[in-house]
């Protein structure tokens, strides 16, 4: 989908057209929410405004949502880079638990001066993603072991191993299932004085407008891409599929073990059980309603960062449960791969890229 | 050595035949799609959307069967949203399926507190479970102990193992399971036979529906009747990884959904003896990882083999040789 999408808007007649089938899709996905909000007799009109008030109701509620949409776009980033080669990162939870662990792990076991303890946390987590997708990476690379389930699998793994080093070795005495909280050196540092919003923002945002740069003027960047549309093409220009292929997913893995560091340092301070449930899954949706575009995942991680800290609210104001957004966003993806606007070839046999 | 016969006995192979069932029943699903060329990454999904609607239903119906046929119907659905998406939108299949799994996390949870008015999980409140089968005379011929391999398991156990057999007929002998497989070995050939490939895919993705309807329904209503948030827990995406390294064969399924149900079985044994809980959960997942690890190697598609080869006959690289037909990709 991604790469046909890639294409059209490069020889675009197809820009205005792949817009109308966006927002046409996006009514159709919240025409269909709304179904299931009365379904669930709840009034739509209602949830909607919570969700709104909830979102953007004064400036706390707004860092709120600012808040809710670093991870996010950090994974969704992370999501990006493996889209552009061509791979799905379906691992960017498990990738993100583990960087969360690493980073609080150097956070408490360590003591640094506060500069250079923050990032040698940073660096661990990074180090961390990267190791985690490192052996579903080099099977897709080498024997062209389907990603999208190794990394679905080993998520499911990351989660039961975070959860086991915090319960049965580093369990705060007394405490729930966290780990004791990180020193204030290694604190990543707050933009407001009421909120825990803090720079990992603005690192999601720079590693945003970097990666699109990278792929855009680099002839590194240019490679990868072309590993991811046209590995044929690829190949006959000299360039090393695989190498090339490893690489992309290992960039990926890192910065989804990025965001876990920046959400333990920046907003817990510790790490907990189950820390930042389903962010790496919406990164990678965020990351696929923007096309692979990092600076479009901007855009939809801010959405999907206010549909979050809005049903913050919805739980106390309605009886609806929070996991309705859940619906909108499978919603809205499903509505937009369908690329109603996209006319439908005659053969029926295809071309379908991802198969194993 | 009390230890090892406390961890092998005849218990542990039953629950291991409880713990394939579900698995067996979604992968033999997937094996429809898997063989039409559909990758169904979607199979978790179902599942999970039938295991809530097998709860909802025996609770409206007051009766297994009518849990079961309700759960199956949501099944069929979410299949029949996948095809539509995937074989009518050409739409990418993993989005759509992982959309589709999502779906059903979010829906299954909204639905649980609009329904039943809690968060977790539903227990009780009428919920009647799948009757247990105890087979006419197992106790007498074999003995109580060995008897219990064979007798007192809930109806879908046995459509589960049974299902194997008949498949490899249906994908042999019979004109449905022929087009299956044809369209997804070779759609070009399925087409000039004038066989609809849109149809075929619907077909077999709606089987698939009808499976993992029956896998989710015997999670919920089997041997424990509850139904917990996100309670399919990865089973959809280790049958896609038993899918991926059997080709969707019936027996090669079966033998995978063995190894896990084993795999399953024994953390939970494991459990009982103290090792700690989350490590013990994690082996299921690391097994799955491990044999798709190992044989997806071998299973790679033909397709890529044969495009391969047509590049290098047409850039005459290397003059067709045996040898070079078994290696993996150009090496660069």
């Amino acid at each position: 989908m991604t790469n046909r999408l890639f294409f059209r808007e490069l020889f675009s007649k197809g820009l205005a057209r792949t817009l109308t089938g966006q927002a046409l899709a996006f009514a159709i996905a919240l025409a269909l929410g709304a179904v299931i909000i009365l379904m669930i007799d709840e009034s739509p009109v209602a949830v909607f405004l919570t969700l709104m008030r909830g979102a953007f109701g004064d400036t706390e509620k707004i860092a709120g949502t600012l808040l809710q949409t670093t991870p996010i776009l950090i994974c969704g980033i992370a999501a990006c880079i493996a889209l552009r080669g061509g791979m799905f990162n379906v691992g960017i939870e498990g990738q993100l638990f583990l960087g969360g662990f690493a980073a609080a792990w150097v956070g408490f076991a360590f003591s640094l001066p506060p500069v250079l303890h923050v990032l040698a946390a940073m660096t661990l987590a990074v180090i961390a993603g990267a190791l985690w997708i490192a052996i579903p990476a080099f099977f897709r690379v080498r024997f062209g072991t389907n990603e999208v389930v190794s990394t679905i699998l080993a998520n499911y793994i990351a989660t039961l191993l975070t959860s086991y080093f915090t319960i049965f070795l580093f369990k705060r005495p007394g405490g729930w299932s966290e780990t004791p909280p990180i020193l204030t050196s290694a604190y990543l540092p707050e933009l407001f004085s009421f909120s825990r919003l803090n720079i990992g923002l603005l690192i999601g945002l720079a590693l945003a407008v970097g990666v699109t740069a990278f792929f855009r003027w680099t002839s590194a960047g240019y490679a990868a891409t072309m590993v991811g549309s046209a590995p044929k093409f690829a190949e006959y220009g000299g360039v090393n599929v695989r190498r090339v292929g490893f690489g992309v997913l290992l960039v990926s893995g890192a910065v989804g073990g990025l965001a876990g560091g920046v959400e333990t340092l920046g907003v817990h301070h510790r790490f907990m059980e189950g820390f930042a449930p389903g962010f790496g899954f919406d990164g990678l949706i965020a990351a696929l309603l923007a096309n692979g575009s990092p600076i479009g995942t901007i855009f939809t991680a801010l959405f999907f960062g206010a549909l979050r800290a809005g049903s913050l609210l919805l739980e106390v104001d309605t009886t609806a449960s929070r996991e309705i957004i859940t619906v909108i966003q499978a919603l809205i993806i499903l509505a937009v791969s369908a690329d109603l606007m996209m006319p439908r070839r005659g053969d029926r046999t295809g071309e379908r890229r991802w198969k194993f | 050595m009390e230890i090892l016969s406390n961890l092998f006995n005849v218990a542990l192979l039953v629950a291991m035949i409880r713990t394939t069932t579900p698995i067996l029943l979604v992968a033999l699903g997937g094996s429809f799609t898997t063989k039409a060329g559909i990758f169904n990454i979607g199979l978790e999904g179902q599942m999970l959307i039938a295991a809530f609607f097998a709860v909802v239903g025996s609770i409206w119906t007051g009766s297994s069967l009518g849990g079961m046929v309700i759960g199956v119907a949501a099944a069929l659905l979410f299949a029949l949203i996948y095809a539509i998406l995937v074989v009518s939108f050409r739409a990418n299949e993993v989005v759509v399926g992982l959309a589709l799994n999502i779906l059903a996390g979010g829906m299954t949870v909204s639905l649980l507190k609009a329904i039943f008015g809690t968060r977790g999980s539903v227990v009780g409140r009428g919920i009647v479970g799948l009757p247990k089968i105890q087979i006419p005379g197992a106790r007498d011929l074999l003995g109580p102990s060995t008897a219990q391999l064979i007798s007192g398991y809930t109806p879908l156990v046995y459509v589960a193992f049974f299902a194997v057999p008949l498949l490899i007929l249906f994908y042999n002998r019979t004109r449905l399971g022929l087009y299956i497989r044809v369209v997804g070995e070779k759609p070009e050939a399925a087409e000039a036979l004038g066989i609809s490939i849109v149809r075929i895919r619907y077909a077999a993705s709606l089987l698939c529906g009808l499976f993992a309807g029956l896998a989710g329904a015997h999670m919920s209503l089997g041997y424990i009747t509850m139904f917990t948030e996100n309670m399919s827990s990865g089973r959809g995406f280790m049958a896609v990884a038993i899918l991926i390294f059997s080709g969707g064969d019936p027996l090669k399924v079966l033998a995978g959904c063995l190894l896990f149900g084993f795999a399953d079985a024994f953390s939970l044994r494991l459990q009982t003896f103290g090792f700690p809980s989350y490590l013990v959960l994690a082996v299921p997942y690391a097994v799955a990882l491990v044999a798709l690890f190992v044989l997806s190697w071998r299973a790679r598609p033909k397709r890529i083999r044969e495009t391969v080869d047509t590049i290098r006959r047409a850039l005459s690289v290397h003059p067709s040789g045996e040898a070079d037909r078994n290696a993996p990709l150009p090496r660069s």
